[in-house]
């Protein structure tokens, strides 16, 4: 059964969570674009605010679900021989998790020293 | 009916036609794969602008160079492209925008604007 499953699941996590990056990108826009540029201090006001600071990390889980399921279909669909595979798909996890964990990091130390 | 052993192979890119939809899916990918990559220094942003006042002036003064200016407008068209060519992509699993003419409308309209917008956004950058 979870073997029939597996792609379906990957397929779907791929949609919700590219409505979920969307909508929070199109939020962003409209904000930059009525707001401009930020000093220090409204930046990081917006970013530590509870509701913008949970939903930016909500992105991020978004981001490294969605670009990891992509990238494993890129990789699947074009690199062929397995040890090349295996050793790209490992350093795009690498990247992946170091590169969303460093920014979860970033947010939540920011909203500890706005506390 | 040719051997398929033997048959010719036809491989000359410029005479193999793209259609609007071939193009846009392509670019969805080769777009989605940028996005990955720049994650890395997205992320050293990120954190280098919250660090504080200093933090947050070292990264804008990151951003100025022009070779950084135009690695932007890249990002930002991959972007662009991403979400626009991606909303056209989720519009279709829910059965919208099917029919052949209309995905190739949609398919050409959503590259468009989206080489547009980041053509707009490289003009008011430079």
């Amino acid at each position: 059964m979870s073997r029939h499953t597996h792609g379906l699941r990957a397929w779907l996590l791929q949609r919700i969570s590219a409505v979920y990056l969307a909508m929070f990108l199109l939020y962003i826009l409209v904000h930059c674009l009525r707001h401009g540029a930020h000093s220090y201090a409204q930046w990081q006001a917006w970013l530590t605010l509870p509701l913008m600071n949970i939903a930016s990390a909500g992105f991020i889980i978004a981001l490294m679900a969605h670009a990891w399921v992509g990238m494993r279909d890129v990789i699947l669909d074009y690199i062929k021989p397995l040890g090349l595979r295996l050793g790209l798909l490992s350093l795009t996890g690498l990247l992946l998790a170091g590169s969303g964990l460093w920014a979860l990091r970033s947010l939540l130390l920011a909203a500890v020293r706005a506390t | 009916m040719t051997d398929p052993q033997n048959a010719p192979v036809f491989l000359n890119l410029f005479r193999i036609r793209f259609p609007a939809g071939a193009v846009a899916s392509i670019a969805h990918r080769i777009s989605g794969v940028m996005l990955f990559l720049s994650l890395p220094f997205l992320a050293w942003l990120l954190d280098l602008s919250l660090q504080g006042p200093d933090g947050y002036a070292r990264a804008v003064e990151l951003l100025q160079p022009v070779w950084v200016r135009l690695g932007s407008a890249l990002i930002v068209w991959s972007l662009l492209h991403h979400l626009i060519a991606g909303i056209r992509f989720l519009l279709i699993d829910i059965h919208i925008g099917v029919s052949l003419p209309v995905a190739r409308i949609s398919a050409w309209a959503a590259s468009m604007t989206a080489l547009l917008l980041a053509l707009l956004y490289a003009w008011w950058l430079l």
